[in-house]
């Protein structure tokens, strides 16, 4: 199974620039040129929040238009720009499947189970899974031991040493960890928020903080250093479930020189012979 | 106006449903929807008729081997984005902040439906289903039934080739829901719209569908029209689900009935044991002499223009028949019953 992450996609009404610079609208429309290239095809999408830069009705739908291209089923859940009822409203399958007032929900649908976590809290920047969260999380994977599984949500449960997002990180990272602990069939929890490849264990898994498609958040490791971001080259993430074993990819999007072969028709490697 | 240009044909074959904790949620059926039917799926809480509808969506894929067609086209593998299905569920999923108009036109935006365009389109709607009226309020100034049509005409708007309804009306009280239904009705009616309705209420999918698929642990237990569900119930669960049934146990031979009441003409093959169902409205009430099944009045409940009477047969079995009120009844009379003969069924 192949599953292709974007987070942070920061849609806005058009002709309107993020930070007044980030036109995200079009790395978003490369992101999804560059997941149709991808073979094999992955089997579905998530997205990890922040769909939208101010959760309006216009921008979820443009974010929509954007991602119709993608024959594959598309699992968002909110971060800290979208909310809960918004990302419902826009998506009524998720609202189908979702529990509990907020967008937790699980796909059962694949060979490696994906349990979303929506950990927005209104009107604050940080993430809570909440006390009803994580008992739908506890019951979901009690449900099923046997079934390798992978959380996705928007915030990190860690620290990354950018002190300006680890601020606004996930608050109830410890009750989630106690949860994790309790169910060894999770292989891995994937989030955004950061806006650039992170990676760590986390509750004895590999956690992963998914490249954004548009801006990246400065790699500004100085706890003094201003929040800031650069245009660093996009990218997604690629999770590939094979053997029982998840492993993360980081495919950028873009127009790069290659492929070049290492073999030439004899069999030989090129330019060995020099 | 036409709000859909036509309703897709359902054809699921083979369907089934096995949960990753490997309970069986569905056994593998068959089911053929014609387009523009309204087919109720009916049964009680975990009997399988979620995973079906789901299934239908593009929410839920059957297990391997199953296969669902629109128009005769497989969409199995199409997530829901892709089959141009509306839904409407308890749970309305409506922006709240923003005006009703807006919500029903969302769909139509994202689209790509000009703006001029995709508002007039949602006006419509709002017409037909008579809440244009409320098209510039905010669905936080809506009240619960109002929400839920609006999730209707939104749903609607979209002009789907089907229309799944999940228990729309669970969460509404009782008056609401019966006038909320007959609105229902009317308008799948009018649009002849393909319609998948899920409900556990028996009166709900007696009034609304053109069949009903009344389900039971996973599996079909019947599929028919509401009269032959109700009248016709082809085993007793279906017979104890769908409305009060009583029951008379005895044998069929030589054409004739007998239980320990008494006997009646039947047609059929001798059965050495078997069960003869019918509801109270079946049954009518008589002198004793006029008929072969004679009981004691039990118990007699008063109810306006009708009565409903108990009556128990002479080895204790109960039945509950309806009577006019004006009908003459006293506890611990023996009365005949009088079956139509249309409206019995032998299991």
């Amino acid at each position: 199974m192949l599953i292709a992450q974007l987070t942070d996609t920061h849609i806005r009404l058009p002709g309107t620039l993020a930070y007044d610079v980030v036109d995200t609208a079009v790395f978003l429309e490369a992101a999804v040129r560059h997941i149709l290239t991808l073979t094999p095809r992955p089997d579905a999408v998530i997205v990890t929040g922040d769909l939208t830069d101010f959760d309006k009705a216009e921008e979820y739908a443009r974010f929509q238009q954007i991602l119709a291209p993608l024959p594959m089923p598309v699992f968002p859940v909110p971060g800290n720009h979208d909310s809960t009822q918004g990302v419902l409203a826009a998506f009524p399958a998720v609202a189908h499947r979702a529990t509990a007032g907020k967008a937790h929900y699980v796909v059962d649908e694949f060979a490696l189970r994906l349990v979303m976590l929506d950990s927005s809290v209104p009107g604050r920047p940080h993430g809570e899974i909440g006390a009803a969260g994580l008992a739908f999380l506890e019951g979901t994977l009690a449900a099923a031991p046997a079934r390798p599984t992978f959380i996705c949500a928007h915030h990190p449960p860690f620290l990354t040493g950018i002190r300006h997002m680890d601020v606004q990180n996930l608050f109830d990272a410890a009750d989630l960890a106690a949860v994790i602990r309790r169910h060894p069939q999770v292989l891995g929890y994937t989030c955004g928020h950061v806006h650039r490849a992170v990676t760590t264990t986390f509750a004895g898994i590999a956690a992963t903080i998914a490249p954004a498609p548009a801006h990246s958040v400065s790699l500004a490791l100085d706890p003094q250093a201003p929040p800031t971001f650069h245009m660093e080259p996009p990218s997604l993430a690629l999770h590939r479930f094979a053997d029982g074993q998840l492993v993360t990819h980081r495919s950028f999007i873009g127009d790069f020189p290659g492929p070049f072969p290492f073999f030439g028709p004899d069999g030989r490697i090129i330019g060995s012979a020099r | 106006m036409t709000l859909t240009a036509t309703g897709a044909a359902i054809t699921l074959s083979g369907c089934g449903k096995t949960f990753a904790d490997g309970t069986r949620a569905l056994e593998p059926l068959d089911l053929s929807i014609p387009a523009g039917e309204t087919l109720v799926l009916l049964g009680p809480s975990g009997c399988g008729k979620t995973t079906l509808l789901r299934i239908i969506a593009g929410l839920e894929s059957p297990d391997a081997g199953g296969h669902i067609a629109f128009d005769g086209a497989d969409v199995t593998t199409l997530p829901i984005e892709k089959r141009n299905v509306g839904m409407v569920f308890q749970s309305y999923a409506l922006f709240p902040n923003m005006s009703v108009i807006d919500n029903v036109a969302y769909g139509l935006r994202v689209r790509g439906v000009a703006k001029a365009e995709r508002l007039r389109q949602a006006h419509a709607v709002l017409e037909m289903m008579r809440i244009d009226t409320l098209a510039e309020r905010r669905i936080t100034q809506l009240s619960g039934g109002q929400r839920q049509r609006v999730a209707l005409a939104r749903a609607l708007a979209v002009r789907p080739r089907v229309i799944l309804l999940d228990e729309p009306l669970t969460a509404l009280d009782a008056a609401l829901r019966e006038h909320l239904r007959a609105e229902i009705d009317s308008l799948l009616r009018r649009l002849a719209i393909t319609a998948i309705y899920v409900t556990h209420d028996q009166a709900e999918a007696l009034a609304l569908g053109d069949r009903i698929v009344v389900m039971r642990q996973g599996a079909i237990a019947q599929v028919g029209t509401p009269r032959e569900v109700y009248f016709q119930p082809q085993n007793d669960f279906v017979a104890t689900f769908v409305g009060i049934t009583n029951r008379l146990a005895g044998s069929l031979k030589a054409g004739h009935f007998a239980s320990a009441a008494g006997s009646l003409p039947f047609a059929g093959a001798d059965k050495a044991e078997a069960t003869l169902l019918f509801r109270p409205e079946a049954a009518s009430l008589c002198a004793p002499e006029e008929t072969g099944l004679v009981f004691q009045v039990e118990q007699v409940q008063f109810q306006g223009a009708r009565q409903r009477v108990v009556l128990a047969g002479a080895d204790g079995t109960r039945v509950v028949v309806e009577a006019p009120a004006e009908q003459l009844v006293a506890a611990g009379a023996a009365m005949g019953l009088r079956l139509d003969p249309s409206r019995l069924s032998l299991v």
